[in-house]
Formats: structure tokens, C-alpha cells, sequence
């Protein structure tokens, strides 16, 4: 059975990611979490990049690799957390916690396998060898959740062309609220911040 | 190429460990990493449901849409989180979640 080069990577980012979120967890200080972090959303960018949604693994990597991260290891630094180092977990609450979260993985992965067309198809458009199938699956089916996509033909808008014209057409209003959504977001964080006055 | 319940899965194990994170660590700041990695989950879903479901060649851009405008509410939420955080610990000069038990009875 060979793979081709497009799964491999899947499955390599795939584990990579899920080694350095397993990092966050289990790491003591709160920087190498942080970094961990930062190399998670690295791995999920690229796995954006194989599923052809190049401007959305661009923002992944800008956004949360750059900006929250700084966040993050600004208020880290700015904060004495060296001495919380020693801060022990209780076993019983790891217990729990780890039951928990295996119950819900479990759960996730018994639904994602009996979603009906999930296991027997491919998301990837280009890497799909299936012509036959190209022409009958023109319009979506909500029965099946997935199905051989045509390969995007070569010349045509790209990606981000697509995604900027729809974000301004179609979702033109609940972009304009969304940068509202910003702002007060920025106000507020200086108005928590900020110290407040002795009178 | 890879099915479309794999990357479920990757997607569903990812949310899980950000659950076991957030049950887990009392360092107030890494619950909120863990946050950050349960959204970042329900993207990768996202993203790969636009892809499964898309028709005529092209992939659903809604779902990347809507994968855009979490990402800016992710990132609205992350600085009104940490000037909370650093309000916490001003007022009590922690990080740890199990201080904060000023309304326990």
C-alpha cells in the first residue's frame, strides 16, 4: 500500500501537532507551554495548507503564531510566575481530567467513523484520481458528508480571491459588526487594565 | 488522500486535549492556552467539512468564512482574557485558578 506524499504529511503534521498541544499540558513552566502552543498552530497552518486553504493557514500562522503568542509571552514575563513552578497537581483531578477527555475522544471518533461518506472519500481536491466521480458531484449532497472533489483547474481564481470577495459581498455586515467586535474588545482591555484612581 | 473522519478525529483529539488542559493545570495562564487549542479544533473541522462538502471543484467558502471571523473573535478574546488574568493578579498576586475562592460559601 504506498501513500501518497499529501497523506504522509497529513499524518506527520497531524501527530506533530498533537505531540506539541500534549506539550502544553504537560510542560511545568509557563513558557515552554507557550511554545508549544506556538509550534501546535504551526502544524495546524500547514495542515490548512494541504486542505487548499492557503489565506486561512497564513492567517492561522499571522495571527496566533505572531500575535497571540506575544500576548502570551508578554504577560508571562510580565507577571512573576517562576515560583508557581512548584505548583503540584493533584492526582484524583488529572484522574478525572484525563477520563474525561479520553471519554470525549472517544465519542468524537465513534461519530466522525459512522458519518455517513467519511471514510471513503478524500477532502483533497487535487490529490483525487477519481474523474469518473467529478461530473456527479456537482452539487452538494447532505446525505454525504464528503465526496471526491473536482481538482480546481488551473488558471482559475485563486483561494484568497474567493474568500475577499465573498467576506465583501456576502458577509459585508457581519464583517463591519466583526471590526466593531474589535474595537470594544481593545477598549475594554485598556479599561480592565489600566490602574484604577485612589479617589 | 486522507478521509474526511481523519481529520475529525485529529480535530476531536486536539479539542480533547485542550479539555484535559483546561480540567488539569491550575496555572491560570496555560487553562487559557488550552482555550486557544479547542478553538483552534473546531477550525481544522471546519476547514475540513468546507473541503469534503464543497461542490463544483471549489470548497465551501462559508465554512472559511465563518473559520476567519473565529479567528478574529479568538483573538479578541485572548487580550480581554490576559488583561483579566493580569486584573487577577494585581488583586491577588497569583496565577493559580484555586485562589479564586472568594464566593465559595
Amino acid at each position: 500500500m504506498d501513500l501518497p506524499i499529501s497523506q504522509i504529511l497529513f499524518y506527520l503534521f497531524a501527530l506533530a501537532a498533537l505531540v506539541s498541544a500534549f506539550g502544553v499540558v504537560a510542560f511545568r513552566n509557563p513558557v515552554s507551554s507557550a511554545m508549544c502552543m506556538a509550534a501546535c498552530f504551526g502544524f495546524v497552518a500547514a495542515i490548512f495548507f494541504g486542505l487548499g486553504a492557503e489565506f486561512l493557514g497564513i492567517v492561522q500562522i499571522m495571527v496566533y503564531a505572531g500575535a497571540v503568542l506575544v500576548l502570551f509571552l508578554f504577560v508571562v514575563m510580565m507577571l512573576d510566575v517562576k515560583k508557581e513552578e512548584k505548583l503540584v497537581v493533584s492526582l484524583p483531578a488529572a484522574l478525572v481530567g484525563t477520563c474525561i477527555a479520553a471519554v470525549f475522544a472517544g465519542m468524537i471518533t465513534n461519530v466522525s467513523l459512522s458519518l455517513p461518506g467519511a471514510t471513503d472519500c478524500c477532502p483533497m481536491a487535487a490529490a483525487c484520481e477519481t474523474p469518473a466521480n467529478v461530473q456527479s458531484n456537482t452539487t452538494p449532497n447532505p446525505s454525504k458528508f464528503g465526496g471526491p472533489l473536482a481538482a480546481p483547474k488551473s488558471g482559475e481564481r485563486s483561494d484568497t480571491h474567493i474568500l475577499g470577495e465573498m467576506i465583501f459581498t456576502k458577509y459585508n455586515i457581519p464583517f463591519a459588526i466583526l471590526s466593531f467586535a474589535l474595537l470594544s474588545a481593545c477598549v475594554g482591555t485598556v479599561a480592565i487594565s489600566r490602574k484604577l484612581r485612589q479617589d | 488522500m486522507s478521509p474526511l473522519a481523519h481529520y475529525l478525529i485529529f480535530s476531536g483529539i486536539l479539542f480533547s486535549i485542550g479539555i484535559a488542559g483546561v480540567l488539569i493545570r491550575r496555572n491560570i495562564i496555560v487553562v487559557f492556552m488550552c482555550l486557544e487549542l479547542m478553538l483552534t479544533a473546531a477550525n481544522v473541522s471546519l476547514v475540513a467539512f468546507s473541503r469534503a462538502h464543497g461542490s463544483n471543484g471549489l470548497p465551501d467558502y462559508n465554512a472559511q468564512v465563518l473559520v476567519l471571523f473565529i479567528i478574529a473573535i479568538a483573538a479578541a478574546e485572548v487580550a480581554i482574557g490576559l488583561a483579566l488574568i493580569v486584573a487577577m493578579f494585581r488583586a491577588r498576586k497569583t496565577v493559580d485558578s484555586t485562589s479564586l475562592n472568594s464566593l465559595k460559601g
